[in-house]
């Protein structure tokens, strides 16, 4: 059975295609893998007053070569003189993979806010 | 015969088509783009080598193309495997899975998983949607083909359910009793299904099996064994049946091979009852 242009051109591509995944697959399974490495970027600059309080946007990226659920983030700061905590969960952070996210506290920080990563687990 | 640019055309658009149809409600299950992500990379890649198996039965018995040699047919299935990447990555863009910031490993496992339903799309709807029906002459023995064809089936409807917690949750809460009904009542609804609710006029040939394998009581149940082996291998691969222990994996396996046996029987019902392509 003979095969016209598109039909060729159609076999290329699908082979192309299926070269494409199987090698993208096996490079990557077979490349080294870092252990999961949640990390946090605070976006100060775009920081607002919101309805119910202070609002910081950040950005929670994952470094490692390993997926993770249920990563629990603590950001601290002082607020009127008094230490406050802003708490949030990301329930599932690809590798490599990164999520937008906001902490909040009842008003803007007389100080630097620190975050901290109280845990994930692991899938 | 060369078919016409625009006939060849005709005959992709529907694959695409058919491979959109199927593989709509997985492209959409969350369960699938967490698994694609979290099973080894050699797990995705014995799935898609399955399914590629599977492809090559089907339209080794049902192919859009007639009279072809094996290489043709190996060909015809890489482009049904083919577009049904094709269609899967651009389905997943579209959806916002596969974004600039998606790593490698994550879209290519996507990709990889959503591909079966496509690709099995895409050869049932060359072969059953277009208009030039009629099962091709095969090779391959018919009870076989129907055993191949059958496991299509099955993985193609326990695919839907595979990799959501339902499973988990049918098979923990199962009493003994429970699944001899879900057996019985799973081979009960494939008998009728093939053998005797006469859908597409299929029932007017179950007389003329010719081999054990197409006889109504035999194809029924090793049609459901096809089935069982499938639910076996998807609940290894997603996982399920790790630290499982015996009963449960059992119970799981009973569950979602009922509802790969119903896939079997509507992906035999597909081939017109199994005995029309000796009888043309």
């Amino acid at each position: 059975m003979k095969r016209n242009v598109v039909e060729w051109a159609v076999l290329a591509l699908s082979i192309l295609a299926i070269t494409t995944l199987v090698a993208a697959l096996v490079i990557e399974g077979l490349s080294e893998r870092r252990p999961a490495n949640p990390t946090v970027e605070l976006k100060t600059a775009e920081a607002r007053l919101g309805a119910l309080g202070w609002i910081l946007p950040a950005t929670v990226t994952n470094e490692g070569d390993a997926a993770v659920e249920a990563v629990i983030l603590e950001a601290e700061a002082t607020v009127d003189g008094e230490l406050e905590t802003s708490e949030l969960e990301v329930p599932f952070l690809p590798a490599a993979g990164s999520v937008d996210v906001a902490f909040s506290f009842s008003a803007q920080p007389s100080d630097e806010v620190k975050v901290r990563l109280v845990g994930f687990r692991e899938p | 015969m060369n078919e016409t640019l625009s006939q060849s055309l005709r005959d992709y658009s529907r694959a695409a088509g058919g491979g959109l149809i199927i593989g709509m409600p997985l492209l959409y299950t969350m369960e699938v783009w967490f698994h694609a992500f979290l099973l080894p990379w050699w797990k995705l890649l014995l799935l898609l080598a399955i399914a590629f198996v599977l492809v090559v039965g089907y339209n080794a018995v049902a192919g859009f193309r007639r009279e072809r040699t094996f290489v043709e047919l190996l060909l015809d299935s890489l482009v049904a495997l083919g577009l049904g990447i094709v269609i899967s990555l651009v389905a997943l863009i579209v959806l916002g899975q596969i974004e600039p910031g998606t790593s490698l490993r994550d879209a290519a496992g996507k990709v990889a998983l959503e591909t079966i339903p496509v690709s099995f799309g895409a050869s049932v709807a060359s072969s059953q949607l277009g208009g030039k029906g009629g099962s091709a002459g095969s090779r391959i023995p018919r009870g076989f083909a129907r055993l191949l064809v059958g496991g299509g089936g099955a993985l193609l409807f326990a695919l839907n359910i595979a990799p959501t917690e339902e499973v988990i949750m049918l098979g923990v809460g199962a009493s003994p009793l429970q699944l001899l009904g879900v057996v019985a009542a799973t081979l009960f609804a494939t008998y009728v299904l093939v053998h005797y609710a006469d859908f597409g006029g299929s029932g007017r040939n179950r007389a003329r099996g010719q081999s054990i394998l197409e006889a109504p009581i035999p194809e029924t149940l090793t049609g459901y064994v096809v089935s069982l082996l499938v639910a076996l291998l998807l609940l290894w691969s997603f996982e399920w049946s790790e630290g499982a222990g015996f009963s449960a994996i059992l119970a799981m396996t009973v569950y979602l091979g009922s509802i790969g046996a119903v896939g079997a029987a509507v992906a035999r019902l597909l081939l017109g009852g199994g005995q029309e392509a000796g009888a043309k």
